[in-house]
């Protein structure tokens, strides 16, 4: 029947066309690299239930096109996002540059109280980077935003990325920072603490769940 | 002797005593005989005479008899006697005998709550824990039946409440789910485990679930009952859902909060049928008003994630689709119902109110504003693919595009670099060519064909929304405006895929203004498909149309008298109201027996044929003999109105009940149905002779023939000529070579039209009660004339045998011999299309083809030949009923080019 968690989290994607957003997207919940990766069409939509610090929770994850041509639709998606993964290519200081506009996009539109990761994508492309690692992490310091170089083809950092994102969400929620019950907090209580017992929680977070709700 | 005298004395007395008891006095020897004598008595608790009867017997007390195998114990705690059960007891009986499946006196008693017998058999240490072949106690029997009195009794003896049958439940399971309330009171005051699950993990509370047991529910709950999945994972919230029990469901919610979110995440679940969770919804929903925006809210919550997912390209369509309606249906309906409490109903937050009712809609802002954006993306995409189709840069843009994509597919696995499509570029151009070069990569054509279906999807939910916030049969202004707004998209998108229309723009047929706007398209799809959507949307919203049969009340049942089927139909149906005669029609003829289809079928039948009974003067008919038109002369009748009124009644109802009448109307009149204004041609089947002068009219120069027409026509009005002008004035115009066409217009229009205006107008409004014009639009003057009367029978032996060849053909030849092939192979639709665009007419006269009418007298059906050029159509000429056959290759050319022009013919692209 319907699946278990205890809490749901609306996640973005965000950041300029070709930054990697979709791979990113792909690596976190099939584990592989996405191939023959096309320019994304408006937004596109996973999901996967992890373990974080204790609780089972489910990303609702909205990946959302880069080009401009997309853009008045794919801002139509942020309001109430609880999370965001805004994202740059190591190797293209063009997408390096649009970040404040799309920072600025997300604290606008999305819930002031959004929790951004900023994610330097392609680290596998070392030879060719155009960005520093030192530069990022100080724009993203200057902007209060969490930092991360992550690779999309070697799948290093990007479970990093999305879980580090959860549970600062989750602190917040445990802290009181955070009301899920406020509409438009982009999380939501599951139903799990009702259900314990008998079943095996929730097992590990390497059981990846793909699911249609 | 003596013996004898003493064994007939002994005798006599037992016959006596036997006579005055009205029974026997001695048990028979044997065992079996014996214990059906004592049955009945021990039924009946006569125990005085069992006492006697067993007092000097040698009867086995506990003696098992019959199929199951029971003592006479069994049958006394059975039946309550206990009276004879302290006898049976007391003579040895032994109360734990069990019968073949293993039930115990106890059991028995237990289960048809005989409390005194219970006591005595506990009295005389019945064991209460023994277990019938099934596993089931005495407790278990109580607890089904709820006796809570005798489970009192019983518990002090029971060592285990929590006892287990064979499936592991007990006792408190069982009357969880029938519902005794008491019982489980009882039972859980007498220590019974609340959580207990059974052998599939299933607790009391999930028992009580599965039966919509609220009351057994709520005590459960309200004593801290675990909510807990079974084995397979389904839950008491999925029980009470699949079950439709709303009460059950509230209760659960009222304990576990979170229920709530769960509930109505539900709504996404395909397996769930839609009709109980509206009802558990609509239930939950009216418990408060605060309940009502809560659920409503999150309602509208689910479907705006839903409405994402789905315009989201790598979703599954039809599932994110049918969810999407799904749960908008669903909130429409519970939002249509309005809050609980009286004073607010219809409270949309104008009187002061701090939550309006429409404040619920606020979450699904979210997906219309993504609706919106989309389409003005996709328009500014159609602009851009319109305003440069020829321009130098967008093929060498796409050029590029492809070659990239070539690119990336050779190096894409060998080189890391491939992981970005645009970087290639990047390093190369200046920042906002870039920008450009990407986007020729996703074209536009491309990206219409993969979200028309959706975002029309989309479009249908925000509609529903839209409605139902009005009063029925008025379209939302907002909607409307939004319509006119994405104009241009929404005619690409149907025009790409004309599906659409049937599948998500439902709206159209509930809007004339935007119908009107689709109308060609719409008027280019197989009839099939616009018959279908035709009916499901006559039908739809029919009160009972999820019911399958239903009895006819004898009330509604019309009682038609046959000598006199005209007035006395006319009576009934004006007696009865239209919902009535909407839901279903039963007709008896008065003096018979018969009722059903069949008769239905026959008074359609009778009564088609007396509407157009000359006797009544209301329809005439026109110069081929089979087809009718009102009489403009129909007013000699003074009820004339009243009877046309009558008529549109019976063929609206017929259309709307799919049975057929036995009338042919005229073109003319098919299109008035229709509301499609008449032309020239029309004229022919009421008068062909001045048809023809019309058309010659029209075919020549007629500046200097002198004909001194005027836009005027005498016309017999009661005996006497009058000249009435065919417009203002008109009586002063001359008519030129340049006005003729209008002239022609004008004066078929008062033929046709003018002169029996009133009658039309009465025809319709009885047609119309019945079946709305917006949706009748959808068909073409041939297509309405089939859907009424249905498809003729054609027998094409008859149709060879009385046709004639001109122009070179005869019956020999190849094409002509492939034409009859071709024919024979064809489905009965298709030939009546055949016939119908070379004859005009879907019928065959009475009498067969050999009395086929032309423009004047018999005209034979011709095949005439036509020089073969690629791509020919066959032509037709329908006032000589000839067809214009090309001299085609092969018999399968023939066939496909025979079928496009009857196809296209018959919708009225190409009518020659």
């Amino acid at each position: 029947m319907s699946e278990t968690y205890d809490f749901l989290f609306k996640f973005l994607v965000i950041g300029s066309a070709g930054a990697g957003k979709s791979c990113l997207l792909h690596q976190f919940i099939e584990s592989k690299f996405k191939q023959d990766s096309n320019h994304t069409i408006g937004v596109e939509f996973g999901s996967r239930v992890v373990s974080v610090a204790g609780k089972t929770v489910k990303l609702q994850i909205w990946d959302t096109a880069g080009q401009e041509r997309f853009r008045s639709v794919t801002r139509s998606y942020y309001r109430g996002a609880a999370g965001a993964l805004l994202v740059y290519d190591i190797t293209s200081r063009e997408t390096y540059n649009a970040l404040t506009n799309w920072l600025t996009d997300a604290r606008t539109l999305a819930s002031p109280n959004i929790i951004i990761i900023l994610c330097g994508n392609k680290k596998d492309l070392d030879a060719d980077r155009e960005v520093t690692f030192l530069e990022a992490s100080r724009f993203a310091q200057e902007n209060e935003l969490m930092f991360l170089e992550t690779s999309a083809l070697t799948g290093e950092n990007v479970e990093e990325g999305f879980l580090k994102c959860a549970r600062t969400i989750l602190n917040k929620i445990d802290s009181g920072e955070l009301d899920p019950e406020r509409m438009g907090s982009g999380i939501q209580y599951g139903d799990a603490s009702l259900r314990q017992l008998r079943q095996p929680r929730g097992a590990p977070a390497h059981i990846k769940q793909q699911c249609n709700c | 002797m003596e013996r004898a005298m003493e064994q007939l004395n002994v005798q006599l007395s037992r016959l006596t005593r036997s006579l005055r008891r009205a029974r026997t006095v001695e048990l028979p020897e044997d065992n079996e005989t014996a214990v059906y004598t004592l049955m009945p008595m021990v039924m009946a608790d006569q125990h005085r005479s069992v006492s006697e009867l067993l007092l000097n017997s040698k009867f086995d007390v506990n003696y098992a008899f019959g199929r199951v195998k029971r003592s006479l114990l069994h049958i006394a705690a059975n039946c309550g006697s206990v009276e004879c059960l302290i006898l049976l007891l007391k003579r040895g009986a032994n109360p734990n005998y069990q019968d073949i499946s293993g039930c115990t006196p106890l059991h028995l008693a237990a289960r048809n709550g005989q409390k005194k017998c219970m006591g005595r058999l506990l009295e005389y240490n019945a064991d209460v824990n023994i277990c019938n072949n099934e596993g089931l106690t005495a407790i278990h029997w109580l607890a089904v039946n709820g006796r809570t009195e005798l489970l009192h009794d019983l518990v002090q003896h029971v060592t285990n409440v929590d006892v287990e049958d064979a499936m592991g439940q007990t006792a408190l399971h069982v009357a969880c789910q029938n519902g005794h309330k008491t019982t489980v009171l009882c039972l859980l005051d007498s220590g019974a485990d609340i959580n207990r699950p059974n052998v599939s993990g299933a607790t009391p509370l999930y028992f009580a679930c599965s039966h919509g047991q609220r009351d057994t529910a709520q005590i459960l709950l309200s004593r801290a009952a675990k909510y807990l999945p079974d084995r397979n994972g389904v839950t008491p919230l999925d029980l009470c859902v699949q079950g439709g029990y709303g009460e059950t469901c509230e209760i659960l919610i009222q304990h576990h909060n979170r229920l709530f979110q769960t509930l109505i995440q539900m709504t996404q679940n395909d397996d769930l049928k839609e009709s109980m969770l509206r009802q558990v919804l609509e239930h939950v929903s009216q418990q408060s008003d605060s309940q009502y925006q809560r659920t409503l809210t999150s309602l509208a919550e689910v479907a705006t994630t839903n409405g994402h997912k789905l315009l989201s390209l790598s979703s599954s369509f039809e599932a994110q689709m049918k969810s999407l309606l799904r749960i908008v249906r669903i909130f429409c309906h519970v939002f249509r119902l309005g809050p609980s409490s009286p004073n607010n109903g219809n409270d949309m937050g104008y009187n002061g109110n701090k939550t309006p009712r429409s404040q619920v809609f606020k979450p699904m802002e979210l997906l219309w504003h993504s609706l919106d954006e989309w389409l003005v993306l996709i328009s500014s995409e159609l602009d851009r693919n319109g305003r440069n189709p020829s321009s130098a840069s967008s093929p060498s843009s796409e050029i590029a595009s492809l070659l990239l994509k070539q690119r990336e597919a050779s190096d894409g696995a060998a080189s890391t670099t491939s992981s970005s499509p645009a970087d290639a570029d990047s390093d190369a151009v200046d920042p906002p060519v870039v920008m450009e070069t990407t986007e020729a990569y996703g074209d536009g054509e491309d990206v219409i064909s993969m979200t028309s279906n959706r975002l029309s999807a989309v479009i249908q939910a925000f509609y529903m929304c839209c409605s139902c916030q009005m009063p029925p049969g008025m379209t939302s202004p907002r909607f409307i405006e939004f319509v006119c707004k994405h104009d241009e998209v929404l005619k690409c998108f149907v025009t790409r895929n004309p599906k659409i229309i049937f599948n998500h723009f439902h709206f159209l047929l509930e809007c004339p203004e935007l119908m009107s706007r689709f109308m060609f398209i719409i008027k280019g799809q197989p009839f099939k498909e616009r018959c279908e959507w035709f009916y499901e949307h006559l039908l739809a919203g029919r009160p009972d149309n999820e019911m399958v049969h239903r009895p006819v009340n004898e009330n509604d049942i019309l009682l038609i008298h046959r000598d006199s089927v005209f007035r006395s139909s006319c009576e009934m149906v004006s007696k009865s109201t239209n919902e009535k005669l909407k839901q279903g029609i039963a007709v008896r003829f008065h003096g018979e027996e018969g009722m059903g289809q069949g008769v239905v079928r026959e008074w359609f039948d009778v009564l088609s044929n007396e509407i157009i009974n000359p006797d009544y003067g209301l329809f005439t008919q026109s110069a081929d003999g089979t087809t009718f038109q009102p009489n403009s002369n129909s007013s000699v009748n003074p009820d004339h109105l009243n009877y046309f009124s009558f008529a549109g009644q019976v063929l609206g109802l017929a259309l709307y009940h799919r049975q057929l009448v036995n009338i042919y109307f005229t073109r003319s009149f098919y299109k008035h149905i229709l509301g499609i204004p008449v032309n020239y041609q029309d004229v022919a089947s009421i008068d062909p002779e001045y048809a023809k002068n019309l058309q010659w009219i029209l075919d020549n120069d007629i500046s200097d023939l002198g004909l001194e027409l005027t836009f005027s026509v005498e016309t017999d009005v009661f005996g006497a000529m009058e000249e009435v002008p065919l417009k203002p004035g008109g009586t002063g115009i001359l008519v030129t070579q340049d006005n003729k066409a209008e002239y022609v217009q004008l004066v078929t229009e008062l033929r046709m039209t003018r002169a029996i205006q009133p009658q039309i107008n009465a025809f319709l409004q009885g047609f119309h009660t019945y079946i709305p014009p917006s949706l009748i639009q959808l068909f073409d003057e041939y297509e309405l004339e089939l859907l009424l009367s249905g498809l003729p029978e054609i027998d094409v032996q008859d149709w060879k045998k009385n046709t004639e060849y001109t122009s070179g053909y005869d019956l020999q030849e190849p094409v002509v011999q492939w034409f009859w092939n071709v024919v024979e192979s064809l489905t009965q639709e298709d030939r009546v299309l055949l016939l119908q665009f070379v004859t005009g007419s879907s019928r065959v006269p009475h009498g067969g083809f050999a009395y086929l009418m032309g423009g004047s007298g018999l005209q034979k059906f011709t095949i005439a030949a036509v020089p073969y050029t690629s791509n020919l159509l066959p032509t037709s000429s329908t006032c000589i009923n000839m067809l214009k056959l090309p001299e085609y290759p092969s018999q399968e050319v023939l066939k496909d080019r025979l079928l496009v022009a009857c196809h296209c013919g018959s919708y009225g692209y190409t009518m020659a």
